[in-house]
């Protein structure tokens, strides 16, 4: 089998984090990823740029974190055209609501909290209307410890049951915050696992789920310009024997 | 006492690793990080059935023995390791072999492990 690519779409670095881009990069290079997304929050710095580091590809991203639903749109419209990935930090049940109603955001994370799951039936249908991808925050298995990693596990396990009945898109991300916070993807794939979720079920979540999210927002090959694109027409084909594409 | 047959012993995969960390880490603490973490997250009777064992460590690289059905639940215990005596490191699991020498063999000799601070570094 051919070695799917990984992303992890959620990782911080200065000054939201610990460390530079490039340290960063670097060990998510070890660590076997094809690309990384470097979502600080808005207003603390300006969004990372998309670049190629080796073989490695950043994406520019953003973290939305707001306490008002109302705000969230405004922002989501003002950075969707920036970057590549737009993950909005939920908690309360407007956001959340807010964010899975809106087809524009990518990615909704740390949705749950100590007292529900963070989503119901009705959510998950709706994001899986828009498309927005749930995240799971394996950070929160892999740095807490006691009642809260209880907590953070056993609403993983309610989120899987919604996204296999809804088939809701969803990402596994370390959400590091220094770059040893990183895990490599089958160490993700692992921890995956303890909230009983299936290898490939795991796979597609680190490597096709992310790649689409990206496809999605990245123009295409034949983007010239806002609202220009070179559209092949059929006479064309014909007379270059079907070659152009 | 006599040893037991081959078909009756524990079936065991060796877990080749490296240990991404700040500072130098020392064997007795890595061990008592490695039980702690897994009786944390599995508690005493995940643990049990594991039987996660580190069998050697020295530069930062080591070999870690498991029960063979036990391996991803394994993996999983050892990356909830975030510090071991308040310095941060990171568990990276290299490879997943069915002898010592293997893992050894195949994953360890001649590997240099990482290092993000000279890393960053070099490609600047």
């Amino acid at each position: 089998m051919a070695r799917p690519a990984f992303y992890d779409l959620n990782v911080c670095s200065v000054p939201e984090g610990n460390d530079t881009v490039e340290k960063i990069a670097s060990l998510a290079k070890h660590f076997g990823f094809r690309g990384i997304a470097i979502t600080n929050p808005f207003g603390s710095c300006e969004p990372e740029r998309p670049a190629m580091f080796d073989d490695l590809e950043i994406f520019s991203g953003i973290e939305l974190e707001v306490n008002k639903a109302s705000r969230l749109h405004g922002l989501i419209g003002k950075y969707r055209k920036m970057v590549d990935v737009i993950v909005v930090h939920g908690g309360s049940e407007s956001i959340n609501r807010a964010a899975v109603e809106n087809s524009n955001v990518d990615i909704l994370s740390n949705f749950g909290s100590m007292k529900d799951n963070g989503i119901n039936h009705i959510l998950a249908r709706s994001a899986h209307d828009n498309n927005v991808a749930l995240s799971f925050d394996l950070g929160e298995i892999i740095c807490q410890r006691g009642g809260r990693r209880v907590r953070a596990l056993s609403n993983f396990r309610k989120d899987l049951k919604l996204i296999r009945k809804y088939d809701v898109p969803f990402v596994l991300t370390a959400n590091a915050r220094c770059c040893y916070d990183m895990r490599a993807p089958r160490e993700l794939i692992a921890l995956a696992g303890l909230f009983g979720m299936t290898r490939e079920e795991a796979i597609k979540g680190i490597s096709s789920i992310p790649e689409s999210i990206i496809k999605n927002n990245r123009p295409s090959d034949r983007y010239v310009f806002e609202g220009v694109e070179i559209v092949t027409t059929p006479q064309d084909c014909l007379f270059n024997g079907g070659e152009e594409k | 006492m006599k040893i037991v047959p081959p078909t009756m012993r524990e079936k065991k995969r060796y877990l080749a690793f490296e240990l991404i960390a700040e500072e130098q880490v020392s064997r007795d603490e890595l061990i008592r990080e490695i039980f702690s973490a897994s009786g944390g997250l599995l508690g005493d009777l995940g643990s049990s059935e594991c039987n996660i064992w580190l069998l050697a460590f020295e530069d930062h690289k080591g070999v870690v023995s498991c029960n063979r059905d036990y391996v991803s639940r394994t993996r999983a215990a050892l990356s909830t390791i975030t510090s071991v005596k308040g310095k941060r490191v990171t568990f990276h699991i290299l490879g997943v072999s069915g002898t010592v020498l293997g893992a050894t063999k195949k994953y360890l000799e001649g590997v240099d492990v990482f290092n993000p601070e000279e890393q960053s570094h070099i490609n600047e």
